[in-house]
């Protein structure tokens, strides 16, 4: 019996051999998938990790065939076919959400610029500068204003309006994946959604995770870094006018339309990050709101989001507060005082770092 | 004193060479499969997953996705796509990834190529916004 006992010591330590070097630690479950056009990788640790990132999957095909605009039979297209329709609870509080971020930000944040973004051609990468008589036609059409949600959940847009949901359904997506973590009881995971992220927990090592905000003057350069901020339970979202563009007899023209002049926003901005509390409770829309502020202050130029952010800061409680990252286009990065110490500058970026107060 | 080794063969015997052989195969096709420099590249089209090779395969290859031709070139323990029609071209300004975790992604193809195993990603960042 005894030299069985060896035995098996022996072959456990012979199975060592095969173990991950040390200290890589625990490895996440990971899946990616595309998705709301973008891809999406969502990664959890511990025992209900696998089921959990395979819900979150699961859930944003979900939220594609409801949101989409260009799906034809989703709730969101359906509307902007009928101009008003009794829709399901996702489109409903996503309206009214941005209801709320329309009036915050005067407008900037604005859902019925649709038909102004699908002119340039963006919704269906059929590329184009759409002619001013065009532009002059279809800006009426934008005010957010006009859209409706009343108590039995029929949402009603104004003549001619259409909307879409794509400047804010990523961040809300990363809000429901807080919820489903938390739901599963994950304590520790990331999720990538098109360049937005939700840090949850703290890394397997207990640190917080380390997120690079991507160098907007060097995009395809995948280790190219304005900074690093450290996040622990939080989303965090960007907005760059380097995501999506084409260029046309030497100009370039990028994605984040000015819902004030159909064009193109020239705000001095390279980039804006939002980062916000995680909320896994299901009640905030913590990551929404991110990505409709990075739209949003991306088009109202560093004076004025910093203005915005100061007057949020002063009235709002902690959990809707947030903090900003604007990347301009002369050269310097400037990061609001709630973030500056979890904020490491990229040193060879080049940039000169400032911090708001 | 009388010394007499038992030397018949005991089953015991028998299941641990079974045991360690069982053992030493696994090993080789851990080490082999997470060759340290290569990696795994893992192809998925719309979510169903069409080809993996190892970064050690130098060459080239094509992908059809989505209605989209893709034409990938593996070099050097890199992989990157050279060519595609797509509107977008996204893939191809991704230029040339090497570690794992690092994806390559044609959004209109639905189009994932992704790295595992082979060293990890050493930028020092465990996620990336924008």
């Amino acid at each position: 019996m005894k030299r069985v006992i060896l035995y098996v010591l022996y072959i456990s330590l012979l199975a060592g051999c095969g173990a991950p070097a040390a200290g890589s630690g625990e490895e996440p479950e990971t899946v990616q998938l595309i998705a709301m056009d973008t891809v999406m990788t969502f990664a959890a640790y511990g025992d209900r990790a696998a089921e959990a990132v395979v819900q979150a999957a699961e859930e944003m095909e979900r939220m594609e065939r409801i949101l989409s605009r260009t799906l034809p039979n989703s709730e969101v297209a359906r509307l902007n076919a009928v101009g008003s329709a009794h829709t399901g609870p996702e489109v409903q509080r996503l309206a009214e959400a941005s209801s709320h971020y329309r009036e915050a930000t005067g407008g900037a944040f604005d859902i019925t610029v649709a038909p102004v973004v699908s002119a340039w051609g963006f919704t269906t990468d059929s590329f184009q500068v759409p002619s001013d008589a065009e532009l002059a036609k279809l800006l009426p059409l934008v005010d957010g204003s006009a859209v409706r949600v009343d108590e039995s959940g029929t949402v009603t847009l104004g003549p001619g309006q259409s909307i879409d949901l794509g400047g804010i359904a990523k961040g809300y997506a990363s809000d429901l994946t807080a919820a489903l973590y938390a739901s599963a009881g994950i304590e520790r995971g990331k999720a990538e959604l098109g360049g937005n992220v939700l840090a949850w927990g703290t890394r397997p090592d207990g640190k917080p995770w380390r997120v690079g905000i991507k160098d907007p003057a060097r995009p395809d350069d995948g280790n190219a870094f304005a900074g690093i901020v450290e996040l622990e339970d939080s989303v965090a979202i960007t907005s760059g006018g380097y995501q999506r563009f084409f260029e046309e007899n030497g100009t370039r023209y990028h994605h984040i339309i000015d819902p004030s002049t159909g064009y193109p926003a020239e705000s001095g901005l390279t980039s804006v990050t939002v980062v916000a509390k995680a909320d896994g409770s299901g009640t905030r829309l913590n990551g929404a709101m991110c990505d409709a502020y990075s739209t949003a202050l991306f088009i109202m130029g560093e004076d004025r989001a910093l203005d915005f952010w100061r007057t949020h800061q002063a009235r709002t409680d902690y959990e809707d507060a947030f903090d900003l990252v604007l990347v301009t286009e002369d050269g310097r990065v400037v990061v609001t005082a709630g973030l500056s110490d979890r904020f490491e500058p990229s040193e060879d970026s080049g940039y000169v770092y400032e911090t708001a107060s | 004193m009388k010394r007499r080794p038992r030397l018949r063969p005991t089953p015991w015997d028998g299941v641990t060479a079974a045991l360690i052989l069982a053992l030493a195969v696994g090993c080789g096709a851990l080490f082999r499969g997470g060759a340290p420099e290569g990696g795994t590249a893992v192809v998925s089209i719309a979510g169903e997953e069409v080809d993996r090779f190892s970064l050690a395969d130098a060459g080239e290859r094509e992908y059809t996705a989505n209605g989209y031709h893709l034409h990938v070139t593996v070099t050097d323990g890199s992989v990157r796509v050279t060519e595609a029609d797509c509107p977008t071209q996204d893939c191809v300004h991704t230029g040339a990834i090497t570690r794992s975790g690092q994806s390559i992604v044609c959004l209109p193809g639905r189009f994932i190529l992704r790295l595992e195993g082979g060293s990890s990603d050493n930028t020092g960042v465990d996620a990336v916004l924008g």
